[in-house]
């Protein structure tokens, strides 16, 4: 269509495949598929002929049919190895060709934990960019499970180059606690849903103003620290503040109060031609009045063809990681939208962002860990919930200033 | 016009549809003969959103004035107020042919040019305020009728807000036939009453703090500099205890007036107040700091963004007179501290005075706008030059209106 060649065009358009391993990535990748259309290459593997058959991947994969006769590694990974073995052709094949490989298991049973770092393995070696969406078990599900799950992390994190954790644990208080199993397990699913769509639209980002992959590696690096995420979506006239809401009130953000340990921040807003710039504006605004000053928020916008796609904000950050390398803290405040404050040393160039070490810090671990709920939330505009909103400088004014000040604890 | 003119004041407020009846003396003096209140219902933010409450609040609030005041209500003056009104200063300049007398023709052109600005296509001028008058340069002509010259300028306030919310609220009044006289912008009303005329010299900001709204405006030099409306107000603080302290609002609301104040500290740590049960209600305690830090949280913010506001237009040190508060808001202890160590000028609350009659009315800072409305109304139809811009505006509103 441009008069112009365009030699880079071609490098943009990543292929981006999403393999998702063990029944729990299975299920991940059914969903994926049904739900968005999103435009990636999605490969479902296990070594239960089971699931598989239910599954809508674009493909397949039984592993070790003679290992484990399709049924299953029993939560062995042993087993799943040796599954693993049998079918590593089918393995080497699965993670060729892609630009992008995101892994997506739930970690702590047989074939999710043993074959995962496999792949991932393998995917670097044909020199993918690896993305791995993991989650840990529930801590009921018993110590077996939660000591595979950490090996398995441990193991996963040396080949990727990206790492996004939940802990189903805390996934779990996205529920009710009088909700049913089922609601339960599909709110964790959800999150993880929610998780790699956002990073899938950050990666095959159009524009206007991309996310530079280095950014969102650096952000998403498998480093130390707790992994924030918050994904919202609206329509309609408020649609700005409705999903910024939404992606705030996501548990792994505890309502926008992790967001204040950041060190860097990537937001995405992927939404309708109609996308004005005032409301990225009054979005940007709001996060980084929730942000510390040193901060390193990075901006991202796309924008579909036409004006039905809803607006989606999503929101990614680390904890720790940045603020503990940087020296002494800038103490003057930096407000800023656009430009990142230049005290802060992010690290945008890319081979620091590999090998930055693990700076692993169990203070942030712990904090992370005991994030209480705002007990009020939903009753936050009160009586005034479908009256005009009062906005004066982008701040909701019916919303009680104690909240918004942060005042109360 | 020999005889004593009756105006009636309506005020539609969140909190109440109040209309206050009176007696204009041409010597100026104002007589209350009435205040009939009705508490409001439809109303939310100064503005109406249920139709068929709100008209039968301002009926009742009506009847109570007429049997009150023994005086049959035929038109009103009506206030109108709503975070949709906005404002601004604008000079505009006419030229004259020769170097000829001013007349009433020319400082018409000067208004109409004023007016000939963009204002959004759906919003309709409401006031239309002379701050002063320029001829040929020369600064500070108070009334250059009759003065020789080849060119005038001058400077105007002009209030407009959106027409059809505007027209919603007059609506509500002529359902019941009684004609309305004009709408007047709160904080204008209010300002009429509250004001003595060295204070407008000197510089004053007036702050009408209502139930759902809060007006402003900002004098110096004997004229209108700024003026607003914020949609902040009691319900809000209302609002925020409720949500805070988890109480129903109706216990929020008398917690507010009869526990609250916007002051923290100054009494024992870890008081607390015992609500009792109620029907529906179990009764609770409540920890003063924390009411008052509530209180104190949103007062503090709506005097911050006021004075921002305030002071984009007026610098502060031309604020002589200080701060005046006056509204229902007003009343709520420690409101007016907090607006002292905002504003860092004295602060002070205000009702009206210059009118006589049962004190315990005009003495109520909730009634400021209602009877401010009458003196409005007072000086427009008293014999003053302001009188042809009035008549003028009003016609030109109801046309716009089409009423």
């Amino acid at each position: 269509m441009s008069p112009y060649p365009h030699h880079e065009e071609p490098a943009k358009e990543a292929v981006i495949t999403l393999i998702g391993i063990g029944n729990a990535g299975v299920n991940i990748t059914d969903r994926l598929a049904m739900r968005a259309a999103l435009p990636i290459r999605t490969i479902a593997l296990n070594s239960d002929q089971q699931s598989l058959t239910a599954s809508v991947a674009s493909k397949k994969l039984v592993l070790g049919p003679m290992t484990t006769h399709g049924l299953g590694a029993g939560g062995d990974p042993e087993r799943a190895i040796d599954a693993a073995k049998e079918s590593l052709g089918e393995l080497q094949e699965a993670v060729s060709g892609s630009d992008v490989v995101i892994l997506c298991a739930g970690l702590g049973g047989g074939t999710g934990s043993a074959v995962t770092p496999l792949l991932a393995k393998m995917a670097k070696e044909k020199g993918a960019l690896v993305v791995g969406v993991v989650t840990s078990p529930f801590q009921f599900e018993g110590r077996r499970r939660s000591q595979q799950a950490a090996e398995s992390l441990a193991e996963l994190k040396r080949h990727v180059d990206a790492l996004i954790h939940f802990e189903n644990d805390r996934m779990a208080e996205l529920v009710e606690p009088r909700a049913d199993v089922s609601e339960t397990f599909a709110a964790c699913d959800g999150l993880l849903f929610q998780a790699i769509g956002g990073i899938v639209r950050m990666l095959g980002n159009p524009g206007p103003l991309p996310i530079a992959v280095n950014d969102l590696l650096s952000v998403l690096r498998a480093g130390a620290g707790g992994c924030l995420f918050g994904c919202g979506e609206s329509e309609g006239g408020n649609r700005a503040h409705e999903s910024l809401e939404q992606a705030l009130r996501s548990p792994l953000l505890d309502r926008g109060r992790l967001l204040q340990e950041a060190g860097k921040i990537l937001v995405h807003l992927s939404g309708p031609a109609s996308l004005t710039f005032a409301e990225v504006a009054a979005v940007m605004r709001e996060i980084s009045k929730n942000t510390s000053a040193s901060a390193n928020l990075c901006l991202g916008v796309s924008t579909a063809g036409d004006d039905s796609a809803p607006l989606i904000v999503t929101i990614i950050g680390r904890t720790g990681v940045e603020e503990r390398k940087s020296a002494p803290a800038p103490s003057v405040a930096i407000p800023s939208i656009s430009t990142p404050p230049p005290a802060a040393p992010a690290p945008p160039v890319e081979d620091k962002v590999i090998e930055d070490p693990e700076v692993a810090s169990p203070t942030t671990k712990t904090q992370k860990v005991k994030q209480d709920f705002l007990p009020l939330e939903p009753i936050a505009r009160g009586r005034f919930e479908r009256s005009e909103p009062t906005i004066v400088e982008g701040e909701d004014l019916d919303v009680p200033t104690f909240l918004r000040l942060k005042i109360k604890k | 016009m020999a005889k004593e003119k009756i105006h009636v004041g309506l005020e539609i407020g969140t909190t109440k549809v109040c209309a206050v009846v009176a007696e204009c003396g041409r010597d100026g003096e104002i007589r209350l003969l009435g205040v009939g209140e009705s508490p409001s219902r439809g109303v939310r933010k100064g503005e109406i959103v249920d139709f068929q409450n709100a008209s039968k609040c301002v009926h009742d609030a009506l009847a109570d004035a007429e049997e009150r005041s023994d005086q049959e209500i035929k038109s009103v003056w009506l206030a109108v107020t709503g975070s949709h009104l906005e404002s601004f200063n604008n000079r505009s300049s006419s030229s004259l042919a020769e170097e000829s007398e001013i007349t009433e023709k020319e400082i018409g052109d000067v208004e109409y040019k004023a007016k000939e600005i963009s204002i959004p296509k759906e919003n309709v001028i409401l006031h239309s305020i002379i701050q002063r008058y320029y001829v040929d340069g020369q600064e500070g002509v108070i009334d250059p009728l009759g003065m020789l010259g080849t060119k005038l300028e001058a400077d105007y306030h002009i209030i407009h807000g959106v027409m059809t919310r505007i027209q919603n609220t007059i609506r509500c009044v002529k359902e019941f036939d009684i004609d309305v006289d004009d709408v007047v912008v709160n904080s204008v009303a209010s300002a009429q009453v509250v004001l003595s005329d060295s204070q407008k010299q000197a510089g004053a900001v007036v702050i009408d703090i209502g139930g759902g709204v809060t007006d402003y405006i900002v004098y110096h030099d004997g004229v209108v500099r700024h003026s607003g409306a914020i949609a902040i107000g009691g319900d809000h603080i209302t609002n925020d205890l409720c949500i805070g302290l988890r109480i129903p609002i109706t216990r929020a609301e008398k917690l507010k007036i009869e526990e609250g104040s916007a002051m923290v500290g100054g009494h024992p740590p870890g008081e607390k107040i015992t609500l009792r049960n109620d029907t529906g209600f179990s009764g609770k305690e409540v920890d003063r700091e924390l009411l008052n830090m509530i209180i104190n949280a949103r007062v503090n913010e709506l005097f911050k963004i006021l004075k921002k506001r305030i002071h984009e237009v007026v610098p502060e040190h031309l604020l002589g007179s200080g701060v005046l508060l006056t509204g229902g808001c007003s009343m709520l202890r420690g409101v007016r501290e907090v607006a002292e160590m905002i504003f860092d000028s004295p602060v002070t609350l205000v009702h009206a005075h210059s009118v006589s009659g049962p004190t315990s009315a005009f003495e109520n800072p909730q009634l400021s706008t209602c009877i401010g409305l009458v003196k409005y109304a007072q000086a427009v139809n008293a014999d003053m030059p302001e009188e042809t811009i009035m008549s003028k505006f009003k016609k030109l509103l109801n046309f716009n209106l089409g009423l």
